[in-house]
């Protein structure tokens, strides 16, 4: 059966004797934006990377858009529009802005290597197409005054909504976002929501996000799923998830309790 | 406006290339032949250490190999050079290949051990194999001849060497400046990232190894040509420690970097060989002082000190400019309000 844009059935992970994932189920409709929470340890990450093809699952199936994933290479998965942001920054830290973000295009250009090496006439049409949509993405998330930077030069805040940017240009169907709020300041934090939703709004991209930072999940998030110790205890409107003994219990009770 | 920029520093250094040359004696014209060689080898090697990362202790094995086969080829079967010179290319650049595959999963200190065995194999191979490659000592290549051009060998070849290195230096540098050079970064400075945009890693260092490897194999050929002979002990570790020591002076990740390195390095070696152990010392002092001080070679110091001297990683195209939007500019007026 399957239901969504992305569907994960039944995966188990184990890292050794560990089971680190066990028996997840996960449905994630189109435009949706999903919150996955859960305390440290839970397995949200080791699911991302089950998702993007770096861990493959023992057990379990993963359909993006009606296809099966498992086992398929990290790039090719994201060649069937999958798209993701890692937990520290993942830049390339030797090319500028412009240029990170004219990577984001990789899988939407086609010129190899002898076309590139002898400047043939794809090469420069490509080169052009890639940098005018770059200038675009940087408009989309206005920070066009940092083109010409190299990324390192960028502020932390502005490092992520860069790699938010370069994994948009390359229009995924879905994108994961591991903890895009770490570290960021309040202000900060306001723009992510806001660029979050329109993401969702305007590009329909459908994203999955862990979070820690509750606030965020609570305020953006169509859905939240929550995990613990390898399992999915709760899944629903964040309304829902936030008033679930069960979840209070595992991991949301204090900070919520006390906000009461 | 720059007049030291980049293209006009090395229009005149090509200027003098081409025209100096039928003037100089037969020692200055050796060593020039051994600059556009050595060019080759460095610009090959760093593409695949300086863009893609990998730490590849193979290079001058693939040297070794280039050499071998287009003097082989000549010796063995009977084939001119004109044919032989190509197909020895090629052949490195199919090993370059070959040993990417075991090597395609390793990383770091993993990959510069099993290339590093590799190369030691491939001397072995040089060494002992007589049936083929003559052993230790070596052997002799036909005498090449430019007939019907009217030019004697030691110019043609080096002409016919400067050819080859201005051809695939522009061929490196529009490669850098192409989403395939992107790919390559892209795998050096974060591979989860690369992966996750839709490079495919084993196919992209692949792509590095057999390239570096056609480069290293050109030089080969060439290098066969300009000594009338091949032997193994051109093609050891210490061939291997020069490269390296060329791209880490010139600058690892740049294409004129390797120019600059490799000339720089041939040219010092020439100068000091009349001065018995000073090769050693001044060697071993520039290695220390580049690595040490010096991280982005001289063409770190260059793009520092004179304008002109960037080396962006795409094709600049001068129609797509940023037409500063009514968006950007409002945020950059609210940062300078913000500073």
């Amino acid at each position: 059966m399957n239901t969504g844009l992305l569907s994960v059935r039944n995966v188990h992970v184990n890292f050794g004797g560990m089971k680190v994932l066990q028996g997840i189920n996960l449905d994630v409709a189109q435009g949706e934006i999903r919150g996955l929470i859960g305390p440290n340890g839970a397995g949200k990450t080791t699911m991302l990377n089950v998702i993007s093809g770096i861990l493959r699952p023992q057990q379990g199936d993963i359909q993006l858009a009606g296809t099966s994933i498992v086992g398929l290479k990290p790039s090719q998965i994201a060649e069937l529009g999958l798209g993701r942001t890692f937990q520290t920054s993942q830049l390339f830290k030797g090319m500028t802005v412009l240029e990170n973000l004219m990577t984001g295009l990789h899988r939407r250009t086609r010129g190899g290597f002898l076309t590139a090496g002898f400047n043939l006439k794809l090469r420069q049409v490509e080169e052009e197409q890639m940098e005018e949509q770059a200038w675009r993405a940087l408009e989309f998330v206005g920070m066009t005054q940092f083109a010409e930077r190299t990324a390192t030069e960028l502020s932390f805040g502005q490092q992520r909504v860069l790699e938010i940017a370069r994994t948009l240009i390359g229009e995924p169907k879905v994108v994961l976002l591991d903890e895009p709020a770490v570290g960021l300041s309040a202000t900060r934090l306001i723009e992510l929501d806001t660029l979050l939703r329109r993401i969702r709004d305007e590009k329909g991209v459908t994203l999955i996000l862990i979070e820690h930072v509750i606030r965020l999940v609570m305020e953006v998030c169509d859905q939240v799923t929550v995990l613990s110790s390898g399992s999915c205890i709760a899944d629903g409107a964040p309304q829902m998830v936030r008033n679930d003994p069960s979840v209070i219990e595992a991991y949301l009770g204090k900070e919520l309790r006390a906000r009461h | 406006m720059a007049p030291f920029r980049r293209r006009n520093v090395l229009l005149v250094l090509l200027a003098i290339a081409i025209i100096v040359p039928p003037f100089a004696n037969y020692y200055y014209l050796f060593v020039a032949n051994l600059v556009a060689i050595y060019v080759l080898l460095a610009i090959g090697l760093n593409i695949l250490v300086g863009y893609t990362g990998q730490l590849a202790f193979a290079n001058a094995a693939m040297f070794g190999i280039g050499a071998y086969a287009t003097g082989l080829l000549q010796v063995r079967l009977g084939w001119s050079f004109w044919l032989a010179f190509p197909v020895g290319g090629v052949i490195a650049a199919a090993v370059g290949l070959a040993i990417s595959l075991p090597a395609l999963r390793l990383k770091g200190l993993y990959l510069a051990l099993s290339t590093l065995a590799f190369a030691q194999a491939t001397q072995w191979v040089f060494l002992h194999w007589d049936a083929v490659t003559f052993g230790a000592g070596g052997f002799k290549t036909p005498p090449l001849s430019f007939d019907p051009l009217p030019i004697s060998k030691p110019l043609g070849l080096y002409y016919l060497s400067l050819l080859l290195a201005v051809v695939l230096f522009l061929f490196a540098q529009n490669l850098v400046a192409s989403r395939v050079g992107r790919a390559f970064i892209a795998l050096r400075d974060s591979d989860f990232a690369a992966e996750s945009l839709g490079v495919d890693l084993l196919r992209y260092k692949a792509l590095a190894f057999g390239v570096s490897g056609f480069y290293a194999g050109i030089a080969g050929g060439l290098n066969s040509a300009l000594l009338n002979f091949v032997a193994p002990e051109g093609f050891d570790l210490f061939q291997m420690v020069l490269q390296k020591a060329m791209i880490v002076v010139g600058g690892l990740g740049s294409i004129v970097g390797s120019l600059l390195g490799a000339g720089i390095i041939v040219i010092l070696l020439e100068v000091l060989r009349e001065v018995k152990g000073l090769q050693e010392i001044v060697f071993g002092a520039l290695l220390v002082i580049f690595v040490l001080f010096m991280r982005g070679g001289l063409v770190g110091l260059l793009k520092r000190k004179v304008r002109g001297w960037e080396e962006p990683l795409r094709l600049v195209s001068r129609r797509v400019r940023p037409k500063q939007s009514e968006t950007s500019q409002t945020a950059a007026r609210t940062e300078k309000a913000d500073s």
